[in-house]
């Protein structure tokens, strides 16, 4: 695949999938879902920094736009990167209550992040990016998540 | 390339959508009291006054309020369609709206021309700035996805119900009902329920649903089709309405066909949704299937027992279905828009959405909500249900009011202490 949009999209999908195991398991036993919520970490944790080392930096030298839309985009990465880890103290805490509260509000935090990237940033990141598009999507895949 | 009808940025100010959100409630508590103090045939004639006014306490009151408020938030969210100064924009509609659903109810209840007058001017302005400055902004979307066709859609209906609206006003302040003030009524009310709350229903559905319940995405052939289906069915609708009325129940087949599939399948993708949580805002969904689905085949049925039904018909769709899913909305939409402020001004420590409203009190105003819709249902056929339902009703609007001014409590105090983070280097204005 070598279209940075699709790319990306499918990288929030696979995010939300490992988000729905997550919670399903949650609801179950929160001490269990302790690995799940670590890959979904992981997950996101992967996808930000496809984005904020490869592609925004990219997009940012292109278009010379620094302080505009990416600068946004770190800005929520920053207050979800909070959320989740309040997420892993409330499963030390064994914190039913707090768990879930968290996850619901870091999903539509996402989602509404993510509707931005999809429909408005990803699409004017094809456009300015395309002809670099498989160098940098092979850039994402590749890299190592510090 | 163009970036200027683009911003990331987008947010609007959370006094423009919270204040249509605060004052719904207060309208349907309104509409309440209309119901329990209001004349007998209140469930069986659409044309008395007590029912008209009852009705659009709700239907301007509610359904306006909730639906234009959340728009002001959704379409520079969802859209990237900044409404040109949104906070004036909202603050001023919101005023004229309240100032002129009050005056209408008074005028009409109290059968006075002056406040049927004014009315038509505050409702007739604050709907038409909202609206236009809505589809002003939208026209500067380079990316229409499904959601935001929708909403464009809608808000033509929008636009035109409200010419039709202070048509009939006019109506009742001249007091010249003629046959065509009738005719009229009935293309208002059925273009505003299906066209501007029905189409707005379906095209936030499209977004809404994968993304809060990550239930599976709609097919493409309903994103790219099915808001236009339906526009073509309400159209035709009201040609064959006018001129060949005999024939008028084939469109309303065709337009209830697509609400019908619509409400299979909201509940098929409920089923099928990856995230297993189930709570009000999920019941409110699943009701509002339940409702949509009897409502549409009563409304085809009701055309052969000479419109005995039509009240019921509005309890279905009206309340049931609308209703149900403003009400499933903002149960979602308030704690989120208070966290995402709040967190946004550097506030790290502060309730999560699931702690913004209280729970329990969410579960008790979901089951009063539908105790009173069955009983207005059952009202129907012995008057004994009308007494208690509209008592259920006003306390689900009570409940209702307490829970987002719990929200909105955390943000007034939160906002009164220093925050966390001083985010003020990151202001990107």
């Amino acid at each position: 695949m070598s279209n940075i949009k699709e790319y990306l999209i499918n990288d929030h999908r696979g995010c939300d999938d490992i988000f729905a195991k997550m919670e399903d398991k949650a609801s179950a036993s929160l001490v269990d879902a302790k690995k799940l919520t670590e890959d979904f970490i992981y997950s996101m944790e992967r996808h930000f920094q496809r984005e904020e080392r490869v592609m925004f930096p990219e997009f940012e030298s292109k278009t010379g736009m620094l302080n505009g839309p990416t600068e946004m985009m770190r800005q929520e990465h920053a207050q979800m990167r909070n959320l989740m880890s309040q997420m892993l103290i409330a499963i030390d805490n064994s914190d039913k209550d707090k768990f879930f509260g968290l996850s619901e509000t870091l999903m539509i935090l996402l989602q509404q992040h993510n509707m931005k990237e999809e429909q408005m940033l990803y699409t004017m990141a094809q456009q300015h990016l395309n002809a670099d598009s498989q160098r940098i999507v092979e850039m994402m895949e590749a890299l190592v998540v510090e | 390339m163009d970036f200027n009808g683009l911003s990331i940025e987008q947010a609007p100010p959370i006094s423009a959508p919270l204040r249509f959100f605060v004052t719904a409630p207060l309208f349907g508590i309104l509409a309440g009291v209309i119901f329990l103090f209001g004349s007998s045939d209140i469930l069986i004639n659409r044309y008395s006054m007590d029912v008209i006014v009852a009705v659009h306490l709700i239907t301007i009151g509610f359904f306006g309020f909730v639906m234009l408020g959340a728009l002001t938030q959704m379409l520079p969210v969802l859209a990237g369609a900044n409404i040109f100064k949104v906070k004036s924009v909202a603050s001023l509609s919101h005023a004229m709206l309240s100032g002129g659903i009050v005056s209408m109810a008074y005028g009409l209840l109290m059968s006075s021309s002056m406040f049927i007058w004014l009315a038509m001017l505050l409702l007739g302005s604050g709907f038409l700035m909202l609206i236009l400055s809505m589809l002003y902004a939208i026209k500067s979307v380079e990316h229409f996805t499904a959601s935001i066709k929708g909403m464009f859609v809608s808000l033509v209906f929008a636009f035109f119900i409200v010419l039709m609206g202070i048509y009939l006003l006019y109506g009742y302040g001249s007091d010249s009902i003629t046959r065509i003030h009738y005719i009229v009524a009935n293309i208002h009310s059925v273009w505003a329920i299906f066209g501007f709350a029905g189409i707005l229903i379906i095209g936030v559905a499209f977004q809404v649903l994968p993304m809060f319940y990550v239930a599976p995405r709609f097919k493409q052939f309903c994103k790219r089709r099915v808001v236009y289906l339906i526009t073509f069915g309400l159209v035709i609708w009201m040609f064959l309405n006018l001129y060949f009325e005999e024939y008028a129940l084939y469109a309303k087949l065709w337009i209830v066909t697509f609400f019908w599939a619509f409400a299979t399948t909201v509940w098929i993708k409920f089923n099928k949704r990856k995230r297993p949580i189930s709570d009000v805002t999920v019941w409110y969904w699943r009701l509002a299937s339940i409702s949509l689905t009897f409502g549409s085949f009563l409304w085809v049925f009701d055309e052969f027992f000479n419109h005995h039904y039509i009240v019921m018909v509005g309890v279905l769709i009206g309340g049931g279905f609308i209703l149900g899913i403003m009400l499933g909305m903002i149960y979602k939409i308030v704690p989120f828009l208070v966290w995402f402020h709040l967190n946004g001004m550097g506030y790290m420590s502060i309730p999560t959405m699931n702690e913004m409203m209280n729970k329990s009190i969410s579960r008790i105003q979901f089951l009063l909500f539908v105790f009173s819709l069955l009983g207005f249902i059952a009202s129907y056929y012995t008057e004994f249900f009308l007494v208690p339902s509209s008592i259920a009703f006003i306390l689900s609007m009570v409940l209702l009011e307490y829970n987002i001014l719990l929200a909105l409590k955390i943000y007034v105090q939160t906002r009164k202490k220093a925050p966390d983070f001083d985010m003020s280097a990151f202001n990107m204005e």
